[in-house]
């Protein structure tokens, strides 16, 4: 049983996950992912698409074996910040413990004025003390807070993870669309949305390089009594009202749909391109396929409305609607599309996990930059009979380097005397 | 606008010239074993540098927006990255065999930007977004660090293998201190490929609201990201510094070259724009 434990917080298991994991990722993205047995079966063999099933390979970031992988991470990850606080605790104590020197990375002999080298390599002024022997001892320790880095980063990785998985686990998604007037509810929510305005600007060109939507959210819970909140969504800039955001996600084209007869109009609605409208009681649908738009003087202008009209599935016909013509084909109705403009489509979401995945990843870069960037140094120097001193120094992880600094700054200090 | 556009043209090409010109320097260099000569290839590497900035900042003055929204701009910028961080690398580490091994790195990128397409497009409007800028900024940092660590791997499983000892010896840090140099570079290059992942998936977040949608070339970062991750535990790990980390970096720099080249040419995603 303690084996089995010490080997789930081992750095042997880590690295068996890691490579595992990323070997699985790897896998994940040349197997194309969410296909059919009938897909897989025309792209490999019969055979390999029922494996590719069998095993989760058609949805790998979701399969059993990948979440269980993932898991054993986290334990692992747990067991060994929880295993090496204690430690890490002991360990950045004894690192400001002159007596406890270590052994040396380097060793300078015959320097004459130690204090000028700590300080050439920026250490911090030194402890005056004695060695066991009873000579007079300098030390000095930098950065002891970089003993933390690998901790920290590992803490941020488990939050990272945290909060993905509980996000994925908990979060709400919804898409409205719609044109400013229209009122959409979200999903099957007791939650509204109103669309005010729906701003679209455009370069020179045309080409359209913001898109902006000005909307309120209702909460519709207690219809006596309906709350309401205001949100902006652009791209790249939600909205959020009632803990939903509200992401600008496409645009499209829209137009009003009349039907008149003799004249009256019967009704009235707005359909957005893809849509498609039922026609009263004929056996008709009309679908909004796009508008035609033409550049005039820096003016778009809508120059006719293609639409298809289907029987039941079956496409009847498809056609082009001049601005300000009408559609023939569902007497006795006198059917028009006009008034184009964009429709917005909104993304619509519910994660309340996501700060705490963010959280992670800064917690993460932040241990990174512990253990990379504040590495931990100690220089010490013990005085020789004649008065001279022997300047040692170490640091677990910069080793030779920091030796050849120490050599190098050394060299240096005496040339210069 | 055009103008800038046509003074970029031109830069480009001085720039693939000087490199090749301190290429050839850092090959002198190596056959002749003269130091002054790697001086000249590394003065003539960084002139190139400082071109290849002013290429780039045309470029992006002339486009109206960040020069590293697609293929072409991508890859010169990568170039760019390496360029810059092999330089770094030599002069702090007094290393100027790095140069050798890491032009033509730089010559192939910048060969690669010369075959894509060079026309400005408009963006659409999810790519404009500073936290895209810094995105990019940051991946072109961390590639060019991991194309050192890549550089240094090879030097590291070259070493013991190059006849005349004397002049590598003297020119080639010792194993201990070049395995700790590759170090260097690994760590530089996976801090900033957390944050090209970080503000990658924020800026996805704002845009789409969807930090992380295991699209293909997000899942290749991740790959890097763990392939270094695991080359750090390595050395830890029994302390298998040395010749399992060389071999590691270079495994690594294959990731990055796939999730930037190869993830575009043979899997589909969101990323193909660039
Ligand atoms: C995605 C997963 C992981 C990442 C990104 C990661 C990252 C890191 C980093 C950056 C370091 C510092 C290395 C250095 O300074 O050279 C480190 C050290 C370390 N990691 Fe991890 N780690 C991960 C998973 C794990 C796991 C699962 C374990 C569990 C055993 C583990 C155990 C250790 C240990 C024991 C150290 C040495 C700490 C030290 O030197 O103070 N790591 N890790």
């Amino acid at each position: 049983m303690r084996k089995i434990w010490k080997f789930l917080s081992s750095m042997q298991f880590a690295l068996i996950l890691l490579v595992i994991l990323a070997a699985a990722c790897a896998g994940g993205s040349f197997i194309p992912q969410g296909l059919s047995l009938e897909q897989y079966a025309a792209q490999y063999s019969e055979r390999g698409a029922g494996l590719i099933l069998g095993l989760g390979l058609d949805d790998v970031f979701h399969a059993w074996w990948f979440l269980l992988l993932t898991a054993f991470l986290c334990g692992n990850l747990l067991l060994c910040n929880l295993v090496r606080l204690p430690q890490l605790v002991k360990r950045t104590k004894a690192a400001a413990d002159p007596a406890k020197r270590g052994a040396p990375a380097v060793s300078v002999e015959g320097v004459r004025d130690p204090d000028a080298l700590f300080a050439r390599l920026r250490m911090p002024k030194p402890a005056e003390t004695r060695d066991a022997e009873g000579r007079p001892l300098r030390f000095s320790v930098r950065n002891r807070i970089g003993l933390w880095g690998a901790w920290v980063c590992h803490l941020g990785i488990l939050l990272l993870i945290l909060g993905f998985a509980l996000g994925q686990m908990t979060k709400e998604e919804y898409t409205v669309y719609g044109v400013p007037g229209q009122i959409k509810q979200i999903g099957e929510t007791d939650y509204f949305v109103q669309i005010h305005d729906f701003r679209v600007d455009r370069n020179e060109d045309g080409f359209a390089e913001q898109y902006t939507a000005g909307l309120t959210v209702i909460d519709n819970a207690d219809e006596n009594d309906p709350l309401a909140e205001d949100a902006v969504a652009s791209v790249n800039h939600p909205g959020s009202a009632f803990g939903f955001k509200l992401y600008q996600n496409s645009l499209g084209d829209a137009a009003k749909l009349s039907l008149r007869r003799d004249g009256e109009i019967v009704q009235e609605s707005w359909v957005c391109a893809g849509d498609s409208v039922p026609i009263l009681e004929t056996p008709l649908s009309l679908r909004l396929q796009s508008v035609l738009w033409e550049e005039a003087e820096g003016e778009r202008l809508p120059t006719g409305y293609a639409y298809m009209i289907y029987v039941g599935e079956e496409l009847y016909t498809m056609n082009v609607q001049g601005e300000g013509e009408t559609i023939p084909d569902f007497q006795p109705y006198e059917v028009q599309l006009s008034e184009a403009q964009s429709y917005t489509l909104l993304q619509v979401k519910r994660d309340r996990f996501t700060p705490l995945a963010f959280l992670g990843g800064i917690v993460t870069m932040l241990g990174l930059l512990l253990a990379f960037y504040l590495q931990t140094k100690k220089l010490w120097a013990i005085q020789n009979e004649d008065g001279t001193w022997t300047v040692h120094g170490s640091s677990p992880k910069a080793g030779a380097l920091f030796a050849d600094r120490v050599r190098e700054e050394a060299e240096q200090l005496k040339q210069e005397k | 606008m055009v103008n800038l556009l046509n003074v970029e043209s031109v830069l480009f090409y001085v720039v693939i010239c000087l490199y090749f010109l301190a290429m050839i320097g850092y090959f002198l260099f190596i056959a002749i074993k003269k130091d002054g000569v790697a001086k000249a290839a590394a003065i003539v590497q960084t002139v190139g540098l400082v071109l290849h900035t002013a290429a780039l900042i045309c470029r992006g003055i002339g486009a109206g927006r960040l020069p590293m929204t697609n293929q072409y701009e991508f890859a010169t910028s990568f170039a760019w990255g390496l360029s810059l961080v092999s330089l770094i690398f030599i002069a702090k580490y007094k290393f100027p065999v790095i140069g050798a091994f890491a032009a033509p790195v730089i010559l192939l990128l910048i060969g690669y930007a010369a075959m894509q397409s060079r026309e400005v497009k408009e963006l659409m409007p999810a790519l404009r977004s500073s936290w895209l800028g810094f995105h990019v900024s940051t991946a072109i940092i961390a590639y060019g660090s991991f194309g050192v660590s890549f550089v240094l791997g090879v030097i590291f499983l070259l070493r013991d293998r190059l006849k005349d000892r004397g002049f590598w010896d003297r020119h080639v840090p010792a194993k201990e201190k070049l395995d700790l140099i590759a170090y260097r570079s690994v760590c530089l290059g996976l801090l900033f490929l957390t944050f090209t992942i970080v503000t990658g998936a924020i800026w996805a977040e704002q845009a789409w609201g969807s930090y992380w949608s295991w699209d293909p070339k997000e899942t290749w970062s991740l790959v890097t990201w763990l392939v270094y991750a695991a080359y750090l535990h390595f050395r830890i790990f029994r302390g298998w510094k040395g010749k399992a980390a060389a071999i590691f970096a270079v495994v690594g720099f294959v990731c990055v070259i796939f999730t930037y080249v190869g993830v575009n040419t043979f899997l589909p995603g969101i990323h193909s724009y660039a």
